[in-house]
């Protein structure tokens, strides 16, 4: 067990952190999300290049060899600049996606582009409804012949505007809620059937619903095997959730820090605020939450490996309450200790609170893993 | 960073249970799971088959007869000693004056001092508090005039813990009243039993006795008592309140904590059902377990800065205040769960008199008391408000 990080790792680290500095400054990355694609795809092309993407994956499917860490140590930097680019949603779920459960033959060719960013897949899974359950897929796939019809909607899908292929699930037997049957389609954008529905979210990133509206499948398009999509989007969920709660305790550090400058220069009744006792402590218990959240993290990331897939889900689902609960307490109180322009869209704070907001929505609110725990704690009762 | 399990930790673990299984008592280990403050010869004769082992001072370095532990396996050491129930070393010797001892002291001093804190022969009270300096513990005013070999101590102390129990006291006193505050004090050592040296006894919220008041009468110091130079007693002092705060999350503890609350709200029941499966109390009880899960990597990440590199940032002040703010809650949902059965005071088993044996299950006795002493965790070693001016001041610079 080792908590600093390697030589490598800071490269890596130092890496992201010039990168952003250089490239992302806060108007700078109105520019960005003003553009009609609402990322840049240069800069998704230099982070391939950069090896973030691969950072993470293995060799023989074209990563660097490194492990989740690799992918939060890229992550944390991201979020400390709000970044547009879909590092979670292609470069995180989606890769682990194809990566938990595609054929070898599949990883091999699939992964490698998506890796050096010349394809951007983007997972579409999520349903209204499923209330964090990621068996509830309500999205069906009828036999037709040797394919499939697929029948549905899938919501959040975050990236989705940008994306070249969908990787979506449909349940091919079973009731909502069964582990078993369902399985995962490999569908490029332009296939018949794919209605997209796109929105921009508050945050400022692309999503869309994709309607899936007798979209023919073949076995061709399967990804894996058939009817068991559900233990590999629950292992890529789960490195999402880590990687997710990195990026989040970027967004909150900065957030934090951003503020501390803040009490250093504003003055109010003749003296900088940060003169305020009550002030000072309120950015203290900021401090402690961030903190918090960084631990939180290392946990779920000490996890991810555990041979039991429900104690890894347990330490997901533990990171995401409690890096939920402090990054909505640290940019809330940023906002708050800037007072009224903490609450504009011109400033900055604000959109830390706002990415903060989108991060807690997605894979699962805390509400919902603490209903996970809460089960385990009822059933253990001794 | 990696999170990589050596298996060497599983099998010091196994190793550790071991050994507890076979030196710790059933009844002692059960008097220790009621909560009260331990026996002072409850926690000796522990101490002291720790000693034998080479383990009573898990956090000594090996150059002071500490056992060379890494930091998961001081971690695995003290939880598993927790969870079985065996009695908490002493803090005031093992935990805030040893360290102190063997940083500043002199070769006599640590000859003389350290081998009585490894075996549990020796026990120290604190004398650091006094009536009028508490959060501001720089202007304290105890006295010490040189007078040949020795200082002339004149003062009183007070929130002195453990010094009822104690063979040794270390303390603070003023040594020179023109310098600065902080430059003015320094760090004495005294045997308990000196003549004008009195202990009155502080009785606590739960009714138990922990703590002193010490006053000092012309107390006669010898100047080799004195730790490190003269005037530098407060930096030692501080470096003695952020090994306390490192200490005061107190992981093993709130496990300890956390696994007695599982029991009890196993067995209590809430509308005929145990009321651990009450949704909204599994709930809560899910909360804390998350922040206990927290906390655990928070002090796993600060035993590891310190091996490999010194810590820059006082890291102790937040486990300080989450670890202490954690207990309180842990102990509050505990008392929750007993329902009616929070309600009777129940006396320390080894003390005879009115009300020895109320009514209730025998797991519900120090609960409550326990509760109420500790609301004192977010008060001592720095209260937590002192936390987040240390952390205001020295991380965010304000």
């Amino acid at each position: 067990m080792q908590f600093s990080l390697n030589e490598e790792q800071t490269q890596l680290q130092d890496s992201v952190r010039r990168w952003v500095r250089k490239n992302y400054s806060f108007s700078q990355r109105r520019g960005i999300e003003r553009s009609e694609d609402g990322f840049s795809r240069a800069h998704w092309a230099t982070m391939a290049e950069l090896g973030w993407l691969a950072a993470a994956f293995p060799e023989e499917v074209g990563g660097l060899g490194g492990s989740t860490i690799e992918a939060a140590i890229v992550a944390e930097e991201l979020g400390r600049a709000l970044v547009l680019e879909p590092y979670l949603q292609v470069g995180v779920l989606a890769a682990e996606a194809l990566n938990r459960i595609g054929t070898d033959a599949q990883r091999a060719s699939l992964l490698p582009p998506a890796l050096m960013g010349e394809t951007l897949p983007v997972l579409a899974h999520a349903e209204r409804g499923a209330g964090g359950e990621l068996a509830y897929v309500v999205t069906s796939a009828e036999p037709d012949g040797p394919s499939w019809r697929l029948r549905g909607t899938k919501s959040a899908v975050l990236a989705g505007p940008m994306a070249h292929s969908f990787l979506v699930s449909a349940r091919t037997s079973g009731a909502p809620f069964d582990a078993e049957g369902v399985t995962l389609f490999s569908l490029p954008v332009t296939h018949p059937g794919l209605i997209q529905r796109p929105y921009r979210t508050t945050d400022g990133q692309r999503a869309c619903d994709l309607i899936l509206d007798d979209a023919v499948a073949t076995p061709a398009d399967m990804i894996g095997g058939i009817g068991n999509a559900i233990s590999g989007l629950r292992a890529a969920h789960a490195r999402a959730i880590a990687v997710l709660c990195a990026e989040a305790v970027g967004v909150m550090d900065q957030a934090l820090w951003t503020t501390r400058d803040y009490l250093l220069t504003r003055r109010q009744f003749g003296v900088p605020i940060g003169t305020f006792q009550v002030l000072q402590h309120r950015a203290a218990d900021m401090y402690v939450a961030v903190e918090a959240a960084r631990a939180a993290t290392w946990r779920v990331l000490a996890h991810l490996d555990d041979a039991d897939p429900d104690a890894r889900d347990d330490a997901a689902a533990s990171a995401k309450i409690q890096v939920g609960k402090c990054g909505h307490f640290v940019c809330g109180q940023a906002i708050q200790l800037h007072g009224a322009i903490g609450v504009t869209e011109e400033y900055v704070i604000g959109h830390h609170f706002k990415r903060m907001m989108t991060l807690q929505q997605i894979c699962g609110h805390a509400e919902q893993h603490l209903r996970r725990l809460a089960g385990n704690i009822a059933a253990q009762a001794a | 960073m990696d999170f990589e399990r050596d298996p060497a930790d599983d099998a010091f673990r196994e190793e550790v249970r071991g050994f507890i299984a076979e030196h710790l008592p059933g009844e002692l280990a059960a008097r220790t799971k009621l909560g009260y403050h331990p026996l002072k010869a409850d926690t000796q004769y522990w101490t002291a088959i720790l000693h034998e082992r080479s383990w009573s001072v898990p956090h000594w370095p090996a150059a002071y007869g500490g056992p060379g532990f890494t930091p998961l396996q001081r971690h695995i050491f003290e939880e598993e000693c927790f969870l079985a129930g065996a009695p908490a070393l002493s803090t005031q010797g093992p935990f805030l004056v040893g360290p102190v001892i063997y940083s500043y002291g002199t070769q006599a001093q640590k000859d003389r001092y350290l081998p009585g804190i490894r075996s549990g022969a020796e026990f120290w009270g604190q004398g650091f508090s006094e009536p009028n300096a508490g959060s501001d513990l720089v202007s304290l005013r105890t006295r010490a005039v040189r007078d040949g070999d020795h200082y002339i101590v004149n003062g009183q102390k007070t929130w002195s813990s453990e010094a009822n129990l104690a063979d040794q006291v270390f303390f603070l006193a003023r040594t020179d009243t023109e310098a600065k505050p902080q430059k003015g004090i320094s760090f004495f050592l005294i045997d308990a039993n000196a003549p004008g040296l009195t202990v009155r006894p502080i009785i606590s919220l739960d009714e138990g006795h922990s703590l002193n008041e010490m006053y000092f009468d012309n107390v006669r110091v010898p100047v080799e008592n004195l730790v490190g130079e003269e005037g530098r007693g407060w930096s030692y002092a501080k470096f003695l309140l952020e090994n306390e705060r490192a200490f005061s999350a107190e992981v093993p503890r709130n496990k300890r904590y956390f696994e007695r609350l599982r029991h009890i709200a196993s067995h209590e029941l809430a509308r005929g059902t145990p009321i651990i499966r009450d949704p909204r109390f599994s709930a809560r009880m899910a909360e804390l377990q998350v922040e206990l899960e927290t906390l655990e990597f928070l002090t796993l990440s600060a035993l590891y800065e310190t091996r490999e590199q010194p810590s820059t940032r006082p890291v102790g002040s937040v486990l300080k205040i989450r670890g202490s703010e954690l207990q309180q809650r842990l102990l509050e949902m505990t008392a929750e769960a007993l329902g009616d059965n929070a309600l009777p005071f129940y006396p320390e088993p080894w003390i005879d008199g009115a009300n020895a044996c109320p009514p209730g299950p025998e797991y519900a006795r120090g609960v409550v008391g326990e509760l109420y002493f500790r609301r004192a965790t977010t008060i001592y070693g720095g209260s937590n408000e002192i936390q987040r001016n240390i952390i205001s001041k020295q991380i965010l610079g304000l």
